[in-house]
């Protein structure tokens, strides 16, 4: 009995202290939007760097070729955290766009280079075939990929992008390190003022769980869309 | 019609066509036999520039293919061909990969382009199956949508690249029907082909290729019948 009422009090008293006191759970919620944000904006400059690249990628000029595929190599091959340092001192640094603003275009360049691959994996995977059918018809390459090859390889794509949106919201918890108040952060102010280090990040742990649960639920949906037709 | 002068096809080191020559003409049924890796299949998709001759000519109507360029879509156009895997668009219905070509290719009104593909899926006896999507198709039915698919183009000339060895045997009859059909009709077809009794029946002539050259060619009875060849007999002795 002591050890219930003992339990129920330290819970409690963390409840108080880390959301409560001072409207601490603002803090929480105002993260959690600047992630929410941070993931919006890096996704859709990800999807933007993402196919311009899938498309320099596969096309038959040597030079965009090399561009696009050491772009692909450098931003896969070296730390997310280290990118976003680098874009925030040495380029961006010293220009006048607001944290988020310098989070969501390193952000988005880092995506932009899964997002390329999973675009180029998508157009590949539809069978051979398929273009030489069109070809055969008399389409123009352009007409076969828009009419027969896009419209097929957009099934592949799109439950793999949000997958890799999925991994971009947790990915931005990095985003702290440019001092950017973040859901983590926010995790980090908490703890700095109660001295509880397991409260405030359960409660970052959940808000991202609850965010991530949502977006796989959709996912689960979209897939199951995208195989009627198959 | 189709003219084929020294034509010639590698893939990297490996020579698939040796030399070509041959001549089809209009209303003429061409049946092109002979062992895996003898280049038939190679042949027939150069005739429509799906594999870049490495060397030699073909000219279509006295017009040389290697010096279309751009203009070869419009080419392809006027030839028609029927693969193997059918190649079917699994995105869209029947309806939709009949009409496809002639709304965005020759700016027919859909309206149009449906009441002919109609007519030509009554053709190939699918009249039915209209808002079906190919992977509710038998292999059968698939390969005749395909036959339909590309007749809506109105092609001069039609290529069938082994069009019923993906197919359960109990399908092979109904595709060769269809082909049967168009044969009668006049059209001019090049068929490559394992079904030598369809070839002995519907074909005019008849190639023989082996190792990247036409081995032998003539007449069904001159091919089947009073071959003048060691090889072709030999392969004929296998497959009949």
């Amino acid at each position: 009995m002591g050890f219930l009422i003992e339990l129920y009090k330290t819970l409690s008293d963390a409840i108080y202290f880390n959301l409560i006191k001072d409207d601490r759970y603002l803090l929480f919620i105002k993260g959690l939007g600047v992630s929410l944000k941070l993931t919006l904006y890096a996704a859709i400059l990800g999807i933007i760097i993402g196919l311009l690249v899938a498309f320099a990628r596969m096309t038959k000029n040597k030079v965009l070729n090399k561009i696009a595929s050491l772009y692909i190599d450098i931003i896969r091959g070296t730390p997310a955290v280290v990118q976003l340092v680098i874009i925030y001192y040495a380029i961006l640094g010293s220009s006048s766009l607001p944290k988020i603003g310098v989070a969501s275009v390193a952000f988005g360049i880092n995506s932009g280079a899964y997002v390329a691959e999973l675009i180029r994996a998508g157009i590949q995977a539809v069978d051979k075939g398929q273009m030489e059918a069109a070809r055969s018809l008399g389409f123009s390459y352009g007409q076969s990929m828009r009419y027969i090859i896009i419209p097929q390889a957009i099934k592949n794509i799109l439950p793999a992008l949000v997958s890799e949106f999925i991994v971009l919201l947790k990915e931005t918890a990095i985003a702290g390190y440019i001092a950017l108040d973040d859901l983590t952060r926010m995790g980090d102010i908490v703890r700095s003022r109660t001295f509880d280090a397991y409260t405030p990040f359960i409660v970052v742990a959940l808000m991202y769980l609850y965010v991530t649960s949502i977006l796989t639920y959709f996912l689960g949906k979209l897939e199951r869309r995208m195989s009627i037709s198959d | 019609m189709i003219k084929v002068v020294n034509l010639h096809k590698s893939f990297g080191d490996l020579e698939v066509l040796k030399g070509i020559d041959s001549e089809i003409k209009k209303g003429e049924v061409v049946c092109v036999i002979g062992a895996s890796g003898s280049g038939k299949s190679t042949f027939l998709r150069c005739l429509n520039l799906l594999e870049e001759p490495t060397k030699g000519d073909i000219y279509i109507d006295g017009v040389p293919l290697m010096e279309l360029g751009k203009n070869i879509n419009s080419l392809r156009q006027r030839v028609g061909m029927v693969f193997q895997q059918f190649n079917l668009f699994p995105h869209m219905t029947v309806m939709e990969n009949v009409t496809l070509a002639p709304i965005k290719l020759k700016r027919m009104l859909p309206e149009e382009a449906e009441k002919k593909a109609t007519v030509l899926l009554r053709k190939v006896g699918l009249p039915d199956k209209d808002n079906a999507y190919p992977n509710q198709l038998s292999g059968g039915q698939k390969q005749r949508v395909a036959i339909a698919r590309a007749l809506a183009m109105d092609p001069e000339i039609m290529l069938f690249d082994e069009p019923t060895s993906a197919l359960d045997p109990e399908m092979v009859g109904e595709v060769l029907q269809v082909m049967k059909q168009l044969a009668l009709e006049g059209m001019t077809m090049v068929v490559v082909t394992h079904e030598m009794g369809f070839a002995r029946e519907v074909g005019d002539r008849i190639l023989f290729m082996d190792g990247g050259v036409i081995a032998e060619e003539g007449t069904p009875e001159e091919i089947f019948d009073n071959s003048k060849h060691e090889r072709t007999r030999a392969f004929l002795s296998k497959v009949i």
